[in-house]
């Protein structure tokens, strides 16, 4: 992407998305809670997909991606 | 003659005595069952059909009857909580459609197609409008098309046929409560292949019995510029501060991406609920309609072979008698 070549932002030329900088924002906004506010809160950064690639017709190996915090049970 | 037709017209009712129990029992069932081909019997054979194949479907019609109403149940339970989370998902998505547009007639190189369906089977035809949309849009939109299927019962569909636009298949979204942070790693993934142009298609979620199948457009920032340029948005109405243009509306288009993904799932699972709902309640009228059936079979035969008894011992005893 040129525009991402062009930008200024640091986190950009790191390269990081805009999704993936707003949410390591929101996880720091979110360590600064005081509880109970952040026992109700953690639960928010739990992610968990899998995604297989497919290429030719053909599927790849299943990569599970599993970010849950230790404060969430599953 | 007399004798030879008393005998057609038992065989004749043996033979709809027969159609009536497959039609109840299936065709696999009736092959165990015994049918004794017995004209002494002025009873037509009823007593020689054995009745414990009824009884066993009945039992399971009746068992497959509780668990459907148990997963009525369940999905009535959860559709409540899942709206809530739906309904405040869509003010995330509107401002930023009122922004940038919803520009699906845009001609781009490459279309990225996102059916987005269920993991879980057993909730109507949710699925198969998705997958049935997918395949139109599929072959009207110009250019190269790909496919990036989010849940199972859509990869189920389209990797037999459509294996071959398939890219990225994203199953297990709604295992534990969706987050934007998992909308928003979902959509890394699929911004990865940087198509131009994405369109997600989903059940939006109207009421409870009602489901419309919503195609959502989501372009990369150059075609964003061109939207501009060429006035389909009214992006250039606002002024600006901060960095420049291209790079707002990249940021933008990356958020949109990852708030109509996130919606789009929302509105794919409160749906997927909805339609479960109902079609259980469905399989538990029919479960019961069927069980009624049977029972009245069940109860018919077994008083017909009582009352032949009956008839026999009384017969003997005036016979007797006499």
């Amino acid at each position: 992407m040129s525009a991402a070549a062009n930008s200024a932002s640091y986190w950009r030329i790191a390269g990081m998305s805009y999704l993936k900088y707003s949410s390591m924002c929101a996880e720091v906004v979110r360590g600064c809670l005081k509880e109970p506010f952040l026992t109700k809160a953690k639960p928010r950064e739990a992610v968990y997909f899998k995604s297989v690639k497919w290429t030719d017709g053909k599927p790849g190996k299943p990569v599970v991606t599993e970010v849950i915090p230790p404060e969430v049970t599953k | 003659m007399s004798k030879r037709v008393f005998r057609d017209s038992i065989s004749l009712l043996e033979r709809l005595r027969r159609s009536e129990l497959q039609s109840f029992v299936g065709t696999r069932a009736l092959q165990h069952i015994e049918f004794r081909p017995s004209p002494s019997s002025c009873t037509l054979g009823i007593r020689t059909v054995s009745l414990q194949v009824v009884a066993q479907r009945m039992k399971s019609v009746g068992n497959i009857q509780k668990i459907t109403a148990a997963m009525k149940m369940v999905a009535a339970s959860r559709l409540k909580g899942a709206q809530t989370k739906m309904e405040t998902s869509r003010g995330l998505v509107q401002p930023l459609f009122r922004l940038l547009g919803d520009i699906p007639g845009t001609t781009s190189g490459e279309t990225m197609i996102i059916p987005v369906s269920s993991d879980k089977g057993l909730c109507g035809g949710i699925n198969s409008t998705v997958v049935k949309f997918s395949k139109v849009v599929a072959h009207s939109s110009e250019g190269e098309t790909s496919l990036t299927v989010v849940g199972e019962k859509a990869r189920g569909q389209l990797s037999k046929s459509y294996s071959h636009l398939l890219r990225n298949v994203i199953l297990d979204v709604t295992k534990i409560p969706l987050t934007f942070a998992t909308a928003s790693m979902v959509t890394d993934v699929i911004l990865g292949q940087d198509a131009p142009k994405n369109q997600i298609i989903y059940n939006r979620f109207q009421s409870v019995i009602s489901f419309k199948p919503t195609v959502a457009t989501v372009l990369s920032v150059e075609e964003y510029e061109k939207a501009s340029d060429k006035g389909f948005n009214k992006f250039d109405e606002y002024e600006l501060e901060g960095p420049g243009r291209s790079e707002l509306l990249l940021d933008l288009a990356e958020f949109k991406m990852g708030a109509v993904l996130y919606n789009a799932f929302l509105e794919n699972s409160t749906s997927e609920l909805g339609s479960r709902m109902q079609s259980m309640e469905n399989s538990t009228k029919n479960a019961k309609d069927m069980l009624g059936k049977l029972t009245l079979l069940y109860n018919r035969t077994r008083q017909a072979s009582i009352t032949t008894e009956l008839i026999e011992i009384i017969s003997g005893a005036s016979a007797l008698e006499g």
